[in-house]
């Protein structure tokens, strides 16, 4: 092949050294130019990375760490990262006196959580039309879930704030009232929702908890998960 | 499962801002872009670094997945192995030596216990590789599971950048005509 020829061929070959990788840097980056704005250029590139693709299946798989999801979910546009009203209410978190569970009760079962519950609750607070919030937290720095309560209306808004279900599960959110059972109180979408509240929430005790169930929710009306995140009642 | 069907379904999830769906997207198949970014990029660190940026592109880039651009998981491993080879190129950073050879991954590419789909296409890439000299082989095996520049085949082969450009299109060149014949 002579130099600086530009035939199909040459085309061609440059494809595929392109997807393997061995033009070099200059020649690379003009090549990755010619195939966004010549398409047979792009379809030379589709049909070398198919050709070569069953070389993939040779490469051992490796765990990467798990600071890279993370990373990803920090830097996501519209993620925890980047969302102004989410770096403004982890500022208030100090301001709430925000009392979570810790970190050690994250994978905790609910009932070890139960048992704590009445000996974590706060002091009852006079059920007089007040307002309540719970920050819900898997012991991180910023919230999963910001739910908050109005007890004129008897209603609980909550908004996601980092809640990611695992894949083919739902996140269901329970109250949990001082000595009491767990009260299902729904499952969590992806979107902020208003939910009814059970009549002892309504005093601004006990804690909201959120556990994974399958798909739909717990089969039993009580968690079957493991509790993921939980979140006291703060008055606001 | 890692079935086109799924892939392709998550990558509509996450053309449309499913978190969920690029997480569940990454539990099955970071491993694998993790494994050939570090194949490429050896340096762990360096090599997650250029993961994240993967599935960053990829939250922004699937909705321009179509069917037409191949299988999702070839289009995944493309644009993993287009970001590790960019980054270790542009750096210019001739990468320590490692003790396989073509003979090694031609090996693994007959592991029998691989369940995987697209048996016979691998099937096809491996005997016409297998009709191919073996250094012109081993060249291309190396640059495509390890990243190789021609300076480092030239290196690892002691001969010049332009007997190993030769080789890489007399190989290339001879997979192209015999996948056409076999597949």
């Amino acid at each position: 092949m002579s130099a600086g020829a530009a035939g199909p061929d040459d085309r061609d070959l440059r494809a595929a050294e392109y997807v393997l990788g061995t033009l070099p840097a200059a020649e690379r980056a003009a090549f990755e130019h010619e195939r966004t704005i010549d398409p047979v250029s792009a379809a030379a590139v589709r049909a070398w990375e198919d050709r070569l693709a069953p070389l993939v299946l040779a490469i051992p798989e490796e765990q990467p760490s798990p600071r890279v999801w993370e990373a990803i979910v920090r830097a996501l546009p519209g993620g925890a990262a980047n969302d102004n009203r989410v770096r403004d209410l982890s500022r208030q978190v100090g301001r709430w006196r925000l009392a979570t569970a810790g970190a050690g009760l994250v994978a905790a079962g609910l009932g070890l959580f139960v048992a704590l519950a009445p000996r974590l609750a706060p002091t009852p607070a006079p059920p007089t039309g007040g307002r309540y919030v719970a920050v819900v937290t898997s012991g991180g720095a910023l919230p999963a879930l910001i739910v908050n309560i109005d007890t004129a209306t008897g209603t609980a808004s909550v908004r996601p704030v980092k809640a990611e279900a695992p894949a083919g599960r739902s996140l269901q959110l329970w109250y949990v009232g001082a000595g009491e059972a767990p009260k299902p109180l729904g499952l969590i979408g992806t979107d902020a929702s208003r939910i009814p509240l059970p009549d002892a929430a309504r005093t601004g005790q006990g804690v909201f908890a959120v556990s994974v169930e399958p798909p739909g929710g717990s089969p039993t009306g009580q968690p079957t998960g493991q509790v993921i995140y939980t979140g006291q009642l703060i008055r606001d | 499962m890692r079935d086109d069907a799924v892939l392709t379904r998550l990558l509509r999830d996450i053309a449309g801002q499913d978190q969920a769906a690029l997480r569940t997207l990454y539990d099955l198949t970071a491993a694998q872009l993790y494994g050939i970014i570090l194949r490429i990029q050896r340096d762990r660190s360096a090599a997650e670094d250029v993961l994240q940026d993967v599935y960053l592109r990829v939250w922004q880039a699937a909705g321009s997945y179509t069917p037409e651009a191949g299988r999702p998981l070839s289009w995944l491993c493309a644009i993993a192995r287009n970001r590790a080879i960019d980054v270790v190129r542009r750096k210019g950073e001739v990468q320590g030596p490692v003790h396989e050879d073509g003979e090694d991954w031609l090996e693994r590419l007959a592991d029998p216990s691989d369940s995987e789909t697209r048996l016979l296409s691998r099937d096809a890439l491996r005997a016409c590789l297998g009709r191919l000299d073996p250094a012109h082989r081993d060249c291309v095996v190396l640059a495509y599971c390890q990243g190789y520049s021609r300076e480092e085949l030239a290196q690892r082969y002691d001969r010049p950048v332009n007997t190993i450009k030769t080789w890489l299109h007399r190989a290339l060149a001879s997979l192209k005509g015999c996948l056409e014949v076999v597949s």
